[in-house]
């Protein structure tokens, strides 16, 4: 018999990496089936080109750093699905490209990959597209317009709803359509109703923490409630900043991500209110008709001060319990040798 | 969908059918039989406080729950004066049924040990305390055990750790359900306590349940009277979650604090996984760490920082490597770096110690 030895617990739960990260993807397909409902194939080869592109330069960078790329690590996959999802489906493939390569080759690899980037790699590669190429990521198709696989975009592209926001007036859109995703916008953060099934689906699956995307939620609406980027009443300007631009797709998503994120749940709420108020700070100040993404990286890089505040806390907390639960029970006196068997 | 909203481990104490089981004796538990010298009271009822004590203490029992003599415990009990007495029959870990099982199936034995104790230390207040998890509706448990009442202690695992927290905990006398069984027996028929619970469980045991074994057979012997159905990649002697890994399980002892041998069919391969910062490690930890801090400041060796992250709670309930999903030994690390910042704090002056500065 040849036994191994192991240290403790000899039962490990059946989750790893890989069912957290594969969660993830799977709850992002219902969001390219609905692209390709609205946008037709397009949405599918754009999404197949930021993954080629992501997984690509993941291998050749953990070549670089001689480390060996992990066939189970679907974080690269992960990074290429989003970033397509938060574009306009009739961005050219060499933006989208570009934003890939940004994301893994400057804002996660460098850092030491995966589980050590201080930014999230989607939200920064498309920041970077943003800078670079503010019209072509801010003019949307029209739904249920067929987009040219290859080719120049023919068709008619319009503003969202959030431009309207932007230049500080009241947009028509029913919230009927936004419900249901049927308004321009980015390629999968229009369709709130699919958002929220699978922020339901990863709740569920306890891949997501719903403290942070409550908080984050939370901190958008009462910003919103309480100043309103047009003259309208607290309640639509609510809903029309949580329904509009990459609101709903970062508190399901890019806010989530378990690696850019705090730990601690008390640090995960300060985390998601903040990010939440300093989007829609960003949305009044910012250039670009969505600045939300600068927030969120804003966010990220304050992470490690939330979490050394929460981890004082905790800190002092736990000493006080100790404190109180101490001599609470009959203890051992010192001096007794436990292993000693004669009476 | 068990465990939806749960944060932990739940305790499925009932996925190895041992609690249905009667308790049977191994081969071995009659030959290495072994009665006291005195002979046995006529009416062991009516014992006077010092001679129960005295009685645990020549029948060498020894508490399983925490591995002190029982004497000792009576004693010091009845000294200092307490408010009651607990009855643990909690089992702590996954698979263990072993304080439970002889708390179910030798009730009238329990309540008299019961009593008994109740003279030993003049106490009035008798808990009997069992895990009962919401999900599981295949044990019964009974309200009261010979008039003693039986709290149920909800939650998750470590239960144990947490019942400690509460507050009719405080200044109780703790003794475990196994010990109380060999208390009745050294009163009632006169035996040394030459055998302890064991349950024996795991995917390559054939006959998994609660097994009367005696202390001193060697692990793989118990395995193999109760029966393998495969070779054994891992042999566990304790609890699943804080046991001994055994590399040579021929030549391991039951002791009569061992709660449980375990033998598993698969071994844990080293998938590669890196942490990914999920949180659940701290999400679960009962004593409100964060395992997650401490693993990367013992990996950039960055000691100062321990003292902050209260390595030194740890109590090694190993939850949070349960949960890793990078499979990381954390448990191991962070119980490495309790015990340096312990001894940091023993063998250094009070003006070096290392202090928790904010950067």
């Amino acid at each position: 018999m040849n036994l191994r030895a192991q240290n403790p617990p000899h039962i490990r739960s059946r989750e790893s990496n890989q069912t957290v990260m594969g969660d993830t993807v799977i709850a992002m397909l219902p969001l390219y089936a609905m692209a390709f409902y609205f946008y037709g194939p397009r949405s599918l080869a754009l999404g197949a080109v930021s993954c080629l592109t992501c997984i690509s330069a993941d291998f050749v960078c953990q070549l670089i750093g001689r480390k060996v790329p992990n066939v189970r690590d679907y974080s690269p996959l992960i990074t290429g699905m989003i970033i397509p999802l938060l574009l306009p489906a009739s961005t050219r493939y060499w933006i989208v490209v570009a934003a890939g390569l940004f994301a893994i080759c400057v804002a996660k690899q460098p850092f030491g990959g995966i589980g050590h980037n201080v930014f999230n790699p989607a939200a920064a590669g498309v920041a970077f597209a943003v800078i670079c190429w503010p019209r072509s990521t801010f003019q949307f198709p029209v739904p249920f317009d067929p987009l040219p696989v290859t080719g120049e975009i023919t068709a008619r592209l319009v503003a969202s709803p959030g431009r309207a926001l932007a230049m500080g007036g009241v947009p028509t859109t029913d919230f009927m359509d936004m419900l249901l995703g049927n308004v321009p916008g980015p390629m999968g953060g229009t369709n709130i109703l699919v958002l929220l099934t699978c922020l339901l689906f990863l709740a569920v699956r306890k891949t997501v923490n719903l403290c942070t995307t409550g908080a984050f939620l939370g901190g958008v609406a009462i910003t919103a409630a309480i100043f309103p980027r047009a003259v309208m009443a607290p309640f639509p300007s609510i809903l029309y900043e949580v329904m509009s631009g990459w609101v709903m797709i970062t508190a399901v998503f890019l806010i989530n991500d378990p690696v850019s994120s705090p730990k601690r749940r008390s640090a995960r709420l300060l985390y998601g209110f903040l990010a939440g108020v300093v989007g829609i700070v960003f949305r009044h100040l910012g250039k670009f008709e969505d600045s939300l993404l600068f927030a969120l990286l804003v966010m990220n890089a304050s992470v490690y001060m939330i979490e050394l505040w929460a981890e004082q806390a905790a800190h002092a907390f736990r000493r006080k319990n100790r404190e109180l639960t101490t001599s609470a029970n009959l203890s051992a006196p010192d001096g007794e040798d436990l292993g000693d068997t004669e009476g | 969908m068990p465990g939806f909203g749960v944060q932990g481990i739940l305790l499925e104490q009932n996925k190895e059918p041992a609690l249905s089981r009667e308790i049977k004796k191994l081969k071995g538990c009659d030959e290495c039989e072994q009665r006291l010298e005195k002979p046995v009271s006529s009416e062991p009822g009516l014992l006077a406080p010092y001679e129960i004590v005295m009685i645990a203490r020549e029948a060498r029992i020894i508490d399983e729950s925490d591995g002190r003599r029982l004497w000792r415990k009576l004693a010091q009990a009845a000294r200092e004066s307490i408010s009651g007495v607990v009855i643990d029959a909690m089992d702590d870990e996954p698979y263990l049924s072993s304080q439970l099982g002889p708390a179910l199936w030798m009730q009238d034995q329990l309540s008299e040990a019961i009593g008994l104790v109740k003279r030993a230390v003049g106490a009035n207040k008798v808990q009997i305390e069992i895990y009962k998890n919401l999900l599981d509706v295949d044990i019964k448990i009974p309200a009261s055990i010979g008039g003693n009442r039986v709290e149920r202690i909800g939650g998750t695992y470590p239960a144990e750790l947490r019942a400690r927290w509460h507050s009719s905990r405080k200044n109780t006398l703790v003794i475990g359900a196994g010990a109380m069984i060999h208390l009745w027996r050294a009163a009632y028929l006169g035996l040394v306590q030459t055998t302890c619970f064991v349950t024996v469980a795991g995917d390559c045991v054939a006959n998994p349940g609660n097994y009367e074994v005696p202390i001193g057979m060697s692990v793989m012997r118990v395995a193999e009277q109760v029966g393998l159905i495969a070779d054994p990649k891992r042999m566990v002697a304790g609890g699943s979650m804080t046991g001994f890994g055994l590399t040579d399980p021929e030549r391991v002892m039951i002791t009569p604090t061992t709660r449980g041998v375990l033998a598993f069919a698969q071994e844990f391969k080293d998938m590669g996984y890196t942490c990914i910062g999920c949180g659940r490690c701290a999400d679960v930890c009962p004593e409100g760490l964060s395992p997650f801090f401490i693993y990367k400041a013992m990996k950039s060796k960055r000691r100062e920082r321990l003292e902050l992250f209260d390595a030194d709670l740890c109590t090694g309930c190993g939850t949070c490597s349960y949960v890793c999903p990078a499979k990381l030994d954390l448990a191991q690390i962070v119980g490495a770096c309790g015990r340096l910042v312990r001894k940091q704090n023993e063998t250094v002056p009070e003006r070096t110690k290392f202090s928790a500065k904010s950067e």
